[in-house]
């Protein structure tokens, strides 16, 4: 417990918290949300900000992409001043956005202690507290893994083939703590949303960063199916998430797949198909030059997976906007709204 | 000979006929199913004019490997009548209204009794391959390329495009007609909606041309070109270019979940239950059915409650006939790639497939669970079994009547 680590100074935001938890906020649910720094964090508070019942109190290690009125705290998620100053603000619902390290989604870091400690503070902290009613957690479907013996179509049950990378082994790990918690406290309610791939015209992730190159290096041979999330659509899903009282895992993702080569001729980027060792090179540099892409990605661009959302309709009621192919125009700018 | 007469020989005499008039297979045939070969043949002789063999130009009464100007012909007129067929699926009166988000306008021909084209009516494709230009041909694939590369349509979660998919039919028919010329038997059993499991004989020791003819079979003699989607080994996911490519012509990973889901769309499975062991044998034990797998396509077909059909395949083994089955070329192999699981290899001397004359059979569909219940363990194997023993009684019955393999 190292105290001096902390970056967090206590009185101000206690008294902070002790005022906006006062009477005049009775009724009001209180939304903690991490990984507020991310484009879909911002994205999601501003759109809960709009909304008289909610007060959201937001975390980060970074500086926010998006502006927002909320309070916001710079503390790191491996710290553990983010569990203590979550257990005096004393959240109705927390919204996990940032559930792995983001150096680990971006294939940059190597330090195995790092990566998960911040996930275990945070709900060793929701196991004190009574108040929170829900836990909604951002994983990605990169838990299941592209892998030549999955089957096509990757349900929420389906059992991963293969050896995990880093990024999946995080977060199946993190996924682990999520249901044990809930499991132990019967009046904690939580929601694990597998999103595939976000992609659109103002996210930046390590997939849309590569996907947005002007000359995109493929492997040679392979031509995986993809499966993308429209950034919009991923902020109505957790937001919907918070508004409904369901349990559970679910892949939420657009309708439809692509071919990877189909998807870069929709957005007019040259394909350039490379052998294994050369692209394997040219991933290294692009890495070099601040554009990594991790190796759960690189996985996906040679086998490709898509996942079931019949449960994300079913059971968690999610009905998203945008299928695939109109995401895919929508990110590169050919076209402006979704019309049938 | 009459059968009567036939019949009054002893077995030994009659292996003797057998081997005289190349009969393949005689050596498993029982006295009754010699006879039954026999006959026909006999009679063949006694006859002047026969149905079965034709002399063609002082030829002898024997197919010489080869394609003939007979047969030729009758590749032309079989294509024609498919051609007919197919026409009548689609409406090139009408044009498809459909137009992209960005603007591009469809202008495909409509499917009869529908107002969209086959590209752009949902879930039709997937289980029919209508042909999207109104006809199979090199001519229209300026038209589908343009598809193609704007991606005007919809991929199935598996992976299949429709229009590769009609690309590849059209090539393949070439070898389906012309060159391994398939004549099929029993189509009829094939169900015309609702899923089905085709359970058939492996063989081929290089390529698995099985599995393509069988979806052809089924797309240029049903009576709706229905799509068989073939289930095949991780090999597939692994290999370049391969990867890709038999997941846009309609085929998929042979994982149980793939299997099943195929099964609920109401989609026919083409499975070949034998597996690798069914591809890797040498040319001696050519159609000898092996045990077949753990009786994994039964539990599938009871578990979706869909018949299954067992499809004796001939003409598959002489294609690449297998000279030798090596484990050490597995080992070399195992040494480059670690994460393959070949255990054996056939081996064939032949780099380009033989023209072989291919027959299949579809036999009568079988229910896995014959009350409703579901079955349990013994009763899959069983199933299995029967499964096995009418695919190596239609085989044998099969050989017994083709003089030989061209």
């Amino acid at each position: 417990m190292a105290v001096q680590n902390s970056g967090y100074a206590g009185p101000r935001t206690l008294k902070m918290c002790g005022e906006l938890g006062g009477p005049t906020l009775r009724g009001m649910r209180k939304v903690f949300v991490t990984g507020a720094a991310s484009w879909t964090g911002g994205h999601l508070i501003r759109r809960l900000e709009t909304r008289p019942d909610i007060r959201v109190f937001a975390v980060d290690d970074a500086t926010p992409r998006v502006k927002f009125s909320s309070p916001f705290e710079k503390l790191s998620l491996e710290r553990l001043a983010l569990a203590r100053y979550m257990l005096e603000v004393e959240p109705d619902a927390i919204v996990h956005l940032q559930s792995v390290h983001r150096r680990t989604e971006e294939g940059r870091n190597n330090d195995s202690e790092e990566r998960i400690v911040g996930a275990l503070a945070l709900f060793g902290a929701i196991e004190r507290l009574d108040s929170v009613k829900s836990v909604i957690v951002k994983s990605d479907t990169a838990v299941y893994g592209a892998n030549p013996r999955n089957p096509s179509i990757m349900s929420e049950n389906t059992r991963p083939q293969g050896s995990p990378t880093r990024y999946q082994r995080d977060l199946t790990e993190m996924e682990r703590f999520v249901t044990e918690t809930a499991n132990r406290h019967d009046t904690i309610r939580y929601t694990i949303l597998r999103f595939a791939p976000i992609f659109g015209p103002q996210v930046a992730n390590p997939f849309s960063r590569y996907l947005t190159l002007p000359m995109v290096p493929t492997l040679l041979g392979f031509d995986p199916r993809i499966q993308v999330t429209h950034e919009r659509d991923a902020v109505a899903a957790l937001e919907h998430a918070l508004d409904n009282d369901t349990q559970g895992t679910f892949n939420v993702a657009a309708d439809g797949q692509l071919y990877l080569s189909r998807m870069l001729r929709l957005g007019r980027r040259l394909p350039q198909p490379l052998p294994r060792r050369m692209f394997e090179s040219a991933m290294k540099g692009l890495a070099r030059a601040n554009i990594a892409v991790p190796s759960h990605i690189q996985a996906l661009l040679k086998h490709g997976m898509v996942s079931d959302t019949t449960a994300m309709r079913s059971e968690f009621g999610f009905e998203p906007e945008w299928t695939c192919r109109q995401t895919t125009l929508h990110a590169y700018g050919l076209i402006e709204e979704a019309r049938p | 000979m009459t059968r009567h007469e036939l019949e009054s020989l002893t077995k030994a005499e009659l292996m003797g006929m057998a081997r005289d008039l190349g009969v393949a297979g005689r050596s498993r045939m029982s006295k009754v199913q010699l006879v039954d070969a026999l006959e026909s043949l006999v009679a063949d002789h006694g006859d002047a004019e026969s149905d079965h063999v034709e002399v063609v130009d002082g030829f002898p009464p024997i197919n010489l490997p080869g394609i003939s100007p007979q047969d030729r012909a009758r590749a032309k007129a079989r294509r024609e009548a498919l051609t007919e067929r197919l026409a009548a699926l689609v409406d090139t009166t009408r044009h498809c209204p459909w137009t992209s988000i960005e603007g591009h306008p469809c202008g495909l021909p409509v499917l009869v009794g529908s107002d969209r084209c086959g590209l752009h009516t949902p879930k039709t494709i997937e289980d029919m391959a209508v042909p999207l230009a109104g006809h199979l041909g090199f001519g229209t694939w300026p038209t589908l390329w343009r598809h193609l590369t704007l991606a005007t349509y919809d991929i199935d979660s598996f992976g299949l495009d429709p229009v590769v998919a009609e690309m590849a039919w059209h090539i393949l028919n070439g070898m389906y007609y012309d060159y391994f010329r398939v004549e099929v038997e029993g189509i009829e059993h094939v169900p015309m909606s609702g899923g089905a499991v085709l359970a058939a004989n492996h063989g081929g020791a290089a390529l698995p041309y099985d599995g393509a003819m069988l979806a052809l079979s089924v797309l240029n003699e049903a009576e709706k070109p229905r799509r068989v989607r073939v289930i095949g080994t991780e090999i597939f996911n692994m290999l370049p270019t391969v990867s890709h490519l038999y997941r846009k012509v309609g085929a998929a990973y042979a994982a149980r979940d793939d299997a099943r889901e195929l099964l609920n769309r109401g989609h026919l499975l083409g499975v070949f239950p034998e597996g690798e062991r069914g591809f890797m044998k040498p040319v001696w034990e050519a159609y000898r059915v092996g045990r077949l797998g753990r009786g994994g396509f039964a539990e599938i077909a009871a578990e979706a409650d869909v018949p299954i059909v067992p499809v004796a395949i001939i003409g598959s083994e002489e294609v690449h006939p297998a000279v030798m089955v090596s484990k050490r070329l597995a080992r070399l192999v195992r040494f480059f790639f670690p994460d393959q699981r070949v255990e054996e290899i056939a081996v064939a001397l032949n780099p380009v497939p033989l023209p072989i004359r291919w027959k299949i059979r579809f036999l009568p569909p079988v229910m896995a669970s014959e009350d409703g219940a579901p079955p349990d363990a013994l009763e899959l194997l069983e199933r299995s079994e029967d499964v096995r023993h009418s695919i190596q009684a239609a085989l044998d019955d099969m050989l017994a009547t083709r003089r030989t393999a061209f």
